[in-house]
Formats: C-alpha cells, structure tokens, sequence
C-alpha cells in the first residue's frame, strides 16, 4: 500500500490488495463521497441560483441533522453486520412521548397527584424510551438469534402503534419556547440541531476510532465468530450497540418534535431509507467491519443536498423517489466495485 | 476511585436530574386552572365579530378571476391568505349571479359582471369541509391557539355554522332563475390554477327573486 494511503478503521483487511490498483496516484475511491458531493453542489448552484445561499445551506443542515443523528447510530449497527429498520418508528415514539410528558404530564387521579414535568424531564424520558427499545432490540436479537431484519421490523410496528395509542392519533403541539429553542433556536450563529449534530458525531467518532468497543464493533461485523472466540462478549456489544441507536433515534425525534412545535403520530415514516441510505453511500459496508462514521456524515449531506436540490429544481415528488433510489443503488455498484462491499 | 464514593456520586447526579425532572401537583388544582377550550364558543365568537364584519372587504369574484388570467402572482399577493408555505391559498370573496341549476350537493350560478355573463360557479350546499373559510379570512392567528387540534375545531365549528345557518334558510327556497348575492370562500392552487371550475364555500346567501 502507498505511504499516502491510509486505511480506514476496519478497512484494513478486505481492501489492502486492491486500494492501490483502483486508485492509481489519487485515491478516487477514497474520496468518491466527497467528490460525489462537490459534484452535487456545482451542478445545483449552476442550474438553482436559490441553492447556494446561506438560508438555503442552513436549511439543508438542519434538515440533515436529524438523519445524520439517526444514521449515526444505524452505522455503529451496519458495522456489525446488522440493520435497523425501527429507527423512523422509535423516532416519533420518543418524540411523542417527550412531547406528551412535557405537555400533559401524567395524571394519577386515584392519589389526586399530577406529575409533571420540566423540559429536562422530558427529554430524559423521550431519551430513555429509545434507549429502551434499542436495548430491546438487542436483546431480542442476540438472545433469540433473531434476523436483525425481521426483530426490527417488529419494533417498527409496535412503536408506531405504541405512538397511536400515546397519542390518540393527533399531534400534541404547542410545547414551548424553552423546548422549541433545541430545534429552532441559534448558539454563536449556527442552529442549535447542527450543534447536537456535531456532538453526536464528534462522540461517536471518538466511539469507533479511540475506544474499546468501537474497535469490538468492527471486530463483530469483521468476523463474529472469531471476536466471539477471541473472547469478546458479542451479545453484550450488539445490545450496546442498538441501545445507542435507539438513544440516537430519540435525539432525533426531540430534534423533530422541536423543530415543529408538534409531535406528529406519522413523524418519521422511511426515515429508516434515508439513514441506510447515508450509511451505504458513506461507503460503510451492509456486511460490517468496515465504513467510518464520517463517511456516513458524507452519505447524509448527499442525501440532504439530493433532496434539496430537487425540491429547488420542482423535481415532482414521485420523481424525487425514484432518483434516490437510483443513487442508492449506484452507491452500492460504486462500493462494490472498489471491492468494499465484499 | 472507591466504589462507594461511585455509588454516591451515581446517586447525586440521579438525584440532581430527577429533582430538576419533575414536579408534583394536586390533580384538582391542575384540573381547575386548565379549562377545556370551547372551539365552539371561539368559532361563534369569531364569526360575529371578525368573518361578518369582514365580509365587505372581500375581493369581487369577477375582478378576481380576471386578475388571475392577467397577473397571477398580484392576485395571490394582495387577495389570499394561507397559513404555511404550499400553494394552495384562501381567497375571501363576494359576487353576484343569477342560478342555472340547483341539486343535492351544490348550487350553479352564472356570475354576472355589469350586465353581462362572466363564467359560472358552485356555491357548495353539502359538503362544506376544510380549512377555506378560517384561512380566508386571515383572521385568525395559529399561534393564538395552544395546540393544532383545538386549532382545527375551530374550522369544524365554522363549517358546522354554515351547515346550520347559511345554508339550510337557502337551499330550501332557492330555484332556476333566481338572482343571488354571495359571500364566501374559495380554495385556488397557485401552481396549478383552476378558474373555471371554481367551488365556493358561502358565509353569507342571499336570494333576490326576480
């Protein structure tokens, strides 16, 4: 391998023999997100004089703020080898649940009490919800060796049916300014989600590349059966694992609830597309071990600047579908081809 | 570190977050200070004081349409009202015509401009539905209202209004060839714009025999 190149975390085993052969003397294939997204913003700054503002930009990052939350966690998950097809649902479960609490409190008119509760308060009970079901997930997964395909897409019904039942099917609004300030609200001139953004990556960047079990995860997704006999405790890694995103899941349907003032019992439908999609264009390998936490940063500024960028152009909605699935599944040809989806 | 100084310092920051979690009230005292809201009471109370007297700025449906067909963005800018982005805006609006064909759902009217036929309409006597009416008038504020359910019983009650009292005093008297004068309002879609099948949903009918 050239001295310039330096593998990835987990990237080392599957791409050694064929990085350089691709890549010639600049590593294309290294930086094909990035090159995919400049790309990206020329063209719409060409064909869209409204793309390259800032208001416009800084709607863009808000909106990919919560996928990028969101798909943080599903990477730590595909890194496993696993997926997680409930984050959409988990989403407005937490945001539902944060929102009501905040809201209503809850009544308990037997003892005549009324418990209620701060903005504080309710974001830790939104927050623990998603870890709770993340946990659960986990746990159904490696203790009934469950599909991680199939144990999610139960979550997926059950917490959406969860958020009907907590909600009676209508929006809970009107929450306040101090809880609208987390998805509204701007700290030293950049909006407050951006920051939680940053935060969520710079803490799961830190996970994967400086720590114990962020070298396990990429062990698990390597080789599960080798991290198991290497005496890594993999069930315990994986409910972790999932924990965390479902807690993530929960950042970004506070993140949602707050941005619109309502929690909304239909909030976060396919926002499990988009995540898998940021992921995978971020070059994180469906078959785990290998992929960055950046790199799915990446996948979910293309995804946002994509959907963007249609929006602008009047691109039909049906047609923006098809368009992003066609880049999906062109990331995936990419990937393979360069040897990383192996 | 010592576990138990671990233990200790686990269970002050639990004790912190859970002090500054929640708080406790008597059911009876929350229950007291948070009446219900009367969506029928505010809708009521808005329809005397701000849609009626309201009623004698709307735009003359004749001058309307042809602003449509000559200046879109002018007749959406100065004439509609709409709460959030989208194309689909409100249009508070009056005019005259003379009726063409009465049926169970909706009255025909050929609207007349200074003497002359100028496109037809449907004043709707059915089903009377959405927000047309509430967001038409503009005079309504969202952020008045504590949530989007109370909201939007709101624009239930106006509508049941009209099914009550606009319409019924109307459709049981009105006939082919009579004149009438109408009050109401209309849903138009910005990006795909519609005159000439055009749906009012009515405030106020009155019936001129001839």
């Amino acid at each position: 391998m050239p001295q310039d190149i330096q593998p990835i975390a987990g990237e080392k085993q599957t791409t050694e023999g064929r990085l350089p052969a691709l890549q010639g003397r600049f590593p294309i294939a290294r930086f094909q997100s990035l090159i995919a997204l400049f790309l990206l913003c020329l063209a719409l700054s060409i064909m869209s004089d409204k793309f390259l503002t800032f208001s416009n930009l800084w709607n863009v990052m808000r909106q990919i703020s919560v996928n990028i939350c969101i798909s943080v966690g599903m990477t730590l998950i595909v890194l496993t080898a696993g997926i997680d097809l409930s984050v959409g649902s988990v989403l407005a479960l937490c945001g539902a649940i944060t929102a009501g609490l905040l809201k209503n409190g809850i009544e308990i008119p037997s003892q005549n009490l009324y418990i209620g509760f701060t903005v504080l308060g309710a974001i830790l009970a939104g927050g623990l919800t998603g870890s709770a079901l993340g946990a659960f997930n986990g746990w159904a997964i490696t203790r009934f060796s469950v599909p991680p395909f199939v144990a999610t897409l139960a979550m997926l019904t059950v917490a959406r049916g969860l958020t009907m039942l907590w909600t009676g099917g209508f929006p809970i609004s009107g929450l306040g300014d101090t809880f609208l300030f987390i998805g509204t609200g701007w700290f030293l001139g950049i909006p407050v989600p951006v920051w939680i953004s940053i935060v969520v990556v710079a803490l799961a960047v830190f996970l994967t590349d400086k720590t114990r079990i962020g070298r396990y995860i990429y062990a698990i997704g390597g080789n599960e059966s080798a991290s198991r006999l290497s005496g890594i405790n993999v069930s315990k890694v994986k409910i972790i694992v999932y924990t965390l995103a479902g807690a993530l899941a929960a950042v970004g349907g506070i993140m949602v609830t707050s941005r619109l003032d309502s929690a909304q019992p239909n909030a976060g439908i396919s926002y499990e597309l988009d995540s898998i999609a940021a992921v995978v264009i971020g070059g994180t390998s469906l078959s785990g071990g290998r992929g960055s936490i950046l790199g799915t940063v990446l996948g979910a500024l293309i995804i946002g600047v994509l959907n963007n960028g249609l929006v602008l152009l009047n691109v039909s909605p049906f047609w923006q579908q098809v368009v992003k699935g066609l880049v999906i599944l062109l990331a995936v040809i990419i990937d393979k081809s360069n040897g990383k989806g192996e | 570190m010592p576990k138990p100084i671990r233990y200790l310092l686990y269970l002050a920051v639990f004790a912190l977050l859970a002090y500054n979690s929640v708080y406790f009230k008597k059911l009876d005292e929350v229950k007291a200070g948070t009446a219900a809201f009367d969506a029928a009471g505010y809708a009521r109370d808005f329809w005397d004081k701000k849609l009626t007297p309201g009623l004698s700025k709307a735009t003359d449906l004749n001058a309307l349409t042809a602003l449509l067909k000559t200046d879109k963005e002018k007749a959406f800018n100065e004439h509609s009202h709409a709460l959030g982005i989208g194309n689909i805006r409100y249009f508070l609006v009056k005019g005259q015509g003379v009726v063409t064909d009465v049926n169970e759902n909706e009255v025909s009217v050929e609207l007349v401009n200074a003497g002359q036929t100028a496109g037809n309409v449907r004043l709707a006597t059915e089903y009377i539905f959405g927000n047309a009416v509430r967001d038409a008038s503009g005079a309504i504020d969202i952020n008045a209202f504590t949530n989007s359910m109370d909201f939007n019983n709101v624009s239930a009650e106006i509508n049941k209004l009209i099914r009550e009292k606009v319409v019924p005093p109307f459709k049981s008297k009105v006939k082919k060839g009579d004149r009438v004068t109408f009050h109401g309002a209309i849903e138009l879609n910005r990006a795909h714009l519609q005159v000439n099948d055009i749906e009012i949903i009515p405030v106020n009918l009155q019936i001129e025999k001839p």
